[in-house]
């Protein structure tokens, strides 16, 4: 028995339940583009990477900052695409089905809330506690005989940076993924990780696909940057799928913005042999798709230098300490400090 | 030249008129008192020998004489040599000081003078190696050349003219450590921190011997008298420091039995005078003597041949050899009440602490003729004194007994006073 | 009672302040290791970028941060936040007064121990001049203005937020005190923005210039620390109190030469009994280093709990007379 860190609960490991999926692995193994749904934190109308307005939390902020009474309103778009700069909102789709499950920090078994729609393009909900929040809109739709199922997932902390300590442990200790999502991605993470931690540019960041809360193995799972380069790999046995959060963003010097909020994408997948009836139509293979996205930052080896500040420290200290070595060794000459000015 | 020395070179020094003021001092202080302490029997026997008997009692090693309180000692002791107190309390000698300065000049420093002239000194402390002479009043300073003419090497001292300032501390410390220079070259040896400390360590024991004393002093009704303790710090002058302290400490312990014991020096109702003014140095105990035989006792003192020259210490913050020699330094200058700084303030609160603490009756403010600078104080002094409700009496002095009668009549009237207004007041 | 008195009298202060600011240090810097936390108003140098280990939170830093707030947001609601906040920062403060800087200050002590080195090496102080002590004694007021200034113009709009905090930024705490919990991070230079450039260079440079600068001279920074400015301003109903009675002083300078802030008025001046200078870091060794009984005294409320006193002195300062051997 260990600690699952995810399901915030005891496992054993290797769950043998895993096996009743029959996974396919298909001749179809690419990614494809057009329909990945998933959701943002930034409207896609924003001008890109504008600066998170206080240090932030993983999933994103809360939006407003306390300047309005009442709880905290966030704001999510679902939006379509692979590049998180060229994605648009997602359209209304007549066939699919769009179940939105929101899960908050007192209610851990979550409950709907409505999906976006024509009028209100946004999910809107309200964080009244602290922690963490999970959006889930999950999208079924009938490709011939091939059921697409979508669960774009999201995760977005409410933190107060006077809440106390102990709200912050148990958010932190809080199950992070659904035991009856169908697939969901869950970013693991880093060690000594806190509610106000960010992801930074350069760091190895793994994540894990999960069915029903277990591990999907040999699943492909892509990881888009904020720009748009990608790269794409299979889970290993624990579901688990690492990258390296690349630093892609190179602007001149003077226009550099150390807090500038970049969106990374990451989109799994697997295919099932699985039969069934969707809205009255069978099918005989599934496709589950599992979106996430999140912010990453410049981390700070981009813009800090040690050989920089060491050198000005060292600088500063040596060149204090021969000033006041040279000037003791003046001083010995007695009678010297006045001085006559003819002109003063 | 003449020279009352040629006179009675023939006789042997201890039937000299020299001894015979000595001794007559010293058969008033031991004889006209009862009770005296066993313990100061050490310190009558020293003066004793050493003015009466002219027993040499000559020191080891490099001998550095000090005309003032502000040659730093612990300096001479840490350079291995021995510092003599130069400053000479003898009519005889200032009969033959006559010579060199003015008529109006201070009896101190023509008796400094008349001794630091003749072949045998008394106290015989051996030959000088080098005299210490800080540039304190004018007649000492003007005393520098004489004493060079007279054949000693002299070390003038630089002592600022003001001691408030930044600037005045600085530069005195600037003219200890030259003073240490110069000592160096005299002995040979080398200032470490370690026999700085040593020194350091012997003058401070005698300072706290000295405080001790001082201490028992505040207690009413007294447990020692004046006189005595103005032989002590006499003796301070020319004793072998450790041998001096342990005298003292013996003193002390004495005092501190009397103390259980109830004992009491003088009269209960005896009028505590402070003494303050030209310093008195033995023989020249006259005015202290007068005033115990009259029936008051001194307390406490403000002279720079008791009190200031042993009450205050050095503090060192870092033990580091220079900051040592500036602490001395500091100690030195900064809470030295001497007249000759522009201000007295310092001196003036000294005396009135002096006054509070002692329980103090009246002040004895003695200025030797000649001696300017204690006269031009005089009168801020008195004023200050006054105006706490604290009577003082000037008077103006030097070694010759001839005022002996008249000074007399003038202490026991203000004794008198003194007595009538506490009668009153109860 | 008496004796006890005497005991608290003759206190070795010196060994006392070395084991209290130990103590003191390991509290503010290790104490977040073990959970300990004192909030974020504590009136001395316990830096907030510390971390891991901080035990609490120098005020500075929210006060800082706090006011840097846009204005109709800190004119607004947050003014009370501010107002509690230095409240909070008040009471801590009037409970010791500046002995906050003489026995607690992480960075004080790191100073303490960088003059004990200095002194172990046989290496002389440093000192200034009466005239440049007038004058540089009056730049911890101007960095104080500019400390509040800047982040009121932060907030107004006037100045980029890479100045937020901009006392900490130049603060050679920021860089000094996380390195006792191994945390390198910031002896660097952020090239992210000009100003961002502009200083944290100064910040290194004031490091450097610390770390030269408390070695040969005594407490070299407090001189200049707007921490003490702030002290100052506020210190007269403080509790803890250094008191002078100039009757009973000699003016002999014995204090004068034991302050570490070279502070003259406490031997010369005898008419001001609150004889607190504003670069008084309180360490009260110059009440141990006091030869009259009752010159100079410490006390709390009104009462007195430390009092020069003659046997104290010969006991501290009178070293190798047969009491205990000469050392260093
Ligand atoms: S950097 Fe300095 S001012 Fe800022 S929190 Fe740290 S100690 Fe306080
Ligand atoms: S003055 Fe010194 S001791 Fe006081 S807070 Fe500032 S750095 Fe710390
Ligand atoms: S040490 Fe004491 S007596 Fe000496 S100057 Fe300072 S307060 Fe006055
Ligand atoms: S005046 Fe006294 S308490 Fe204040 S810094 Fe100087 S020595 Fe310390």
């Amino acid at each position: 028995m260990n600690f699952d860190p995810i399901m915030g609960r005891m496992t054993h490991r290797f769950a043998p339940v895993l096996l009743l999926v029959s996974l396919a692995s298909g001749p179809v193994t690419a990614l494809e583009g057009g329909c990945v749904l998933w959701i943002s934190d930034t409207s896609p109308m924003r001008a890109e990477g504008a600066p998170a307005r206080r240090g932030g939390g993983m999933g994103g902020m809360p939006m407003g900052g306390g300047m309005h009474s009442g709880p905290p309103m966030k704001r999510l778009w679902l939006l379509s695409g692979t590049d998180p700069q060229k994605a648009a909102f997602a359209r209304g789709d007549a066939d699919a089905s769009v179940e939105t499950l929101l899960v908050t920090p007192s209610k851990p078994e979550g409950e709907s809330v409505p999906p976006p729609g024509e009028g209100h393009r946004g999910l809107v909900f309200e964080m009244p506690a602290q922690g963490f929040y999970r959006v889930y809109v999950t999208t079924r739709t009938l490709q011939e005989r091939m059921l697409n199922l979508n669960v774009a997932k999201a995760e977005v902390g409410n933190f107060g940076h006077d809440g106390d300590e102990e709200e912050h442990d148990r958010a932190m200790t809080a199950p992070r993924a659904l035991e009856n999502a169908a697939i969901e991605i869950v970013r693991e993470r880093q060690p000594k990780e806190g509610p106000f931690s960010q992801v930074r540019s350069g760091t190895e960041q793994s994540f894990i696909v999960l069915r029903k809360g277990l591990p999907v193995p040999d699943a492909r799972v892509r990881f888009v940057s904020h720009q748009g380069w990608s790269k794409e790999v299979t889970s290993d046995g624990q579901g688990r799928a690492r990258f390296q959060v690349v630093r892609d963003y190179f602007p001149p010097w003077g226009e550099f913005q150390k807090r500038f909020k970049a969106t990374y994408l990451v989109i799994a997948e697997f295919d099932a042999t699985e039969a069934g009836n969707h809205k009255d139509q069978p099918y005989t293979s599934v496709r589950y798709q599992a979106t996430l996205s999140g912010s990453y930052y410049p981390s700070p080896e981009d813009y800090r230098s040690y050989a920089w500040g060491l050198g000005v420290g060292l600088l500063a200290a040596l060149l204090s300490g021969v000033a006041t070595y040279l000037y003791r060794r003046r001083r010995l000459r007695p009678f010297q400090e006045v001085r006559l000015d003819e002109k003063a | 030249m003449t020279n009352p020395n040629a006179k009675t070179a023939a006789l042997p020094y201890n039937r000299s008129r020299q001894a015979r003021e000595a001794e007559t001092m010293l058969d008033h202080i031991t004889d006209d008192f009862d009770d005296n302490p066993p313990s100061m029997a050490y310190f009558y026997d020293l003066f004793r020998r050493a003015y009466c008997r002219g027993e040499s009692i000559e020191r080891e090693g490099v001998r550095v004489g000090t005309t003032c309180i502000h040659a730093p000692e612990e300096l001479i002791y840490a350079f291995g040599a021995t510092p003599v107190r130069l400053c000479n309390g003898s009519y005889h000698y200032d009969q033959i000081g006559a010579d060199f300065m003015p008529a109006k000049s201070c009896s101190l420093v023509k008796a400094t003078l008349g001794m630091l002239s003749s072949e045998n000194a008394i106290p015989k402390t051996g030959k000088l190696d080098l005299i210490v002479n800080p540039t304190t009043c004018d007649q000492k300073k003007k005393a520098s050349a004489m004493m060079a003419g007279m054949g000693h090497s002299v070390y003038e001292l630089e002592l600022p003219p003001a001691k408030e300032s930044e600037q005045a501390r600085v530069y005195w410390q600037r003219s200890v450590r030259e003073f240490a220079v110069r000592l160096r070259q005299l002995t040979g040896k080398k200032l470490t921190r370690k026999n700085l400390m040593a020194a350091m360590a012997k003058t401070s024991r005698a300072q706290v011997a000295f405080r001790t004393l001082h201490n028992f002093r505040r207690k009413a009704p007294s447990l020692i008298l004046g006189k005595d303790v103005f032989l002590v710090t006499n003796a301070y002058f020319f004793d072998d420091i450790d041998r001096w302290t342990d005298a003292v400490e013996r003193l002390n312990a004495e005092l501190a039995q009397r103390e259980k014991d109830g004992f009491c020096a003088a009269q209960k109702k005896a009028p505590r005078i402070l003494f303050t003014g030209s310093p008195p140095v033995f023989p020249n105990l006259k005015l202290p003597l007068v005033i115990e035989q009259s029936g008051g006792v001194v307390v406490a003192d403000e002279t720079c041949s008791a009190n200031r020259m042993l009450y205050d210490m050095t503090s060192v913050d870092e033990w580091l050899l220079n900051n040592m020699v500036d602490s001395l330094a500091d100690k030195y200058l900064k809470p030295c009440t001497c007249p000759i700084f522009p201000n007295n303030d310092d001196r003036i609160r000294r005396l009135l602490d002096l006054a509070k603490s002692f329980a103090v009756d009246g002040v004895v403010y003695q200025t030797f003729a000649g001696c300017q600078v204690y006269e031009m104080e005089q009168r801020s002094v008195a004023e200050a004194l006054n105006k706490a409700g604290i009577v003082m009496l000037a008077v103006e002095t030097d070694y010759s007994p001839d005022d002996l009668g008249q000074l007399t009549t003038r202490i026991e009237a203000f004794l008198e006073s003194i007595k009538t207004r506490k009668r009153k007041a109860t | 009672m008496k004796r006890l008195k005497d005991a608290i009298d003759g206190v070795d202060l010196n060994r006392f302040r070395i084991w209290f600011q130990l103590a003191m240090f390991v509290l503010l810097v290790y104490g977040g290791y073990l959970a300990i936390n004192l909030g974020n108003h504590l009136p001395m140098f316990a830096c907030g970028f510390n971390q891991e280990g901080r035990g609490g939170i120098c005020y500075l830093m929210p006060l800082q941060h706090q006011l840097a707030r846009p204005w109709p947001q800190l004119f607004g609601m947050a003014s009370l936040g501010v107002l509690t906040g230095f409240g909070i920062f008040w009471l801590w403060f009037i409970f010791l007064n500046k002995g906050w800087c003489g026995y607690v200050c992480p960075l004080g002590t790191i100073q303490d121990w960088i003059t004990a080195l200095r002194r172990r090496l046989g290496v002389r102080y440093a000192r200034y001049t009466q005239d440049q002590f007038r004058h540089l004694s009056r730049v911890k007021y101007v960095l104080l203005a500019l400390m509040i200034l800047i982040p009121l113009g932060i907030g107004g709009g006037w100045f980029s937020r890479d100045m937020g905090t901009p006392f900490c930024l130049i603060c050679p705490a920021r860089m000094v005190l996380p390195l006792f919990t191994g945390d390198l991070s910031h002896l660097t230079v952020d090239f992210s923005s000009k100003t961002a450039v502009a200083m944290t260079v100064l910040g290194m440079l004031i490091t450097g210039l610390f770390l030269t600068g408390a070695f040969v001279k005594k407490r070299f920074f407090c001189f200049f620390c707007p921490m003490s400015a702030l002290h100052y301003l506020i210190s007269r109903p403080a509790l803890l109190k250094l008191r002078k009675d100039g009757d009973k002083c000699t003016r002999c300078g014995d204090c004068y030469r034991a302050c570490d802030m070279e502070i003259k008025a406490i031997a010369d001046d005898v008419k001001n009994a609150d004889i607190m200078a504003d670069d008084c870091i309180l360490c009260l060794k110059c009440v141990a280093a006091c030869p009259e009984p009752g010159a100079l005294k410490a006390t709390f409320a009104t009462i007195t709990i430390f009092e020069s006193t003659e046997a104290g002195f010969i006991k501290r300062c009178q070293k190798g007379i047969g009491l205990d051997q000469p050392k260093r």
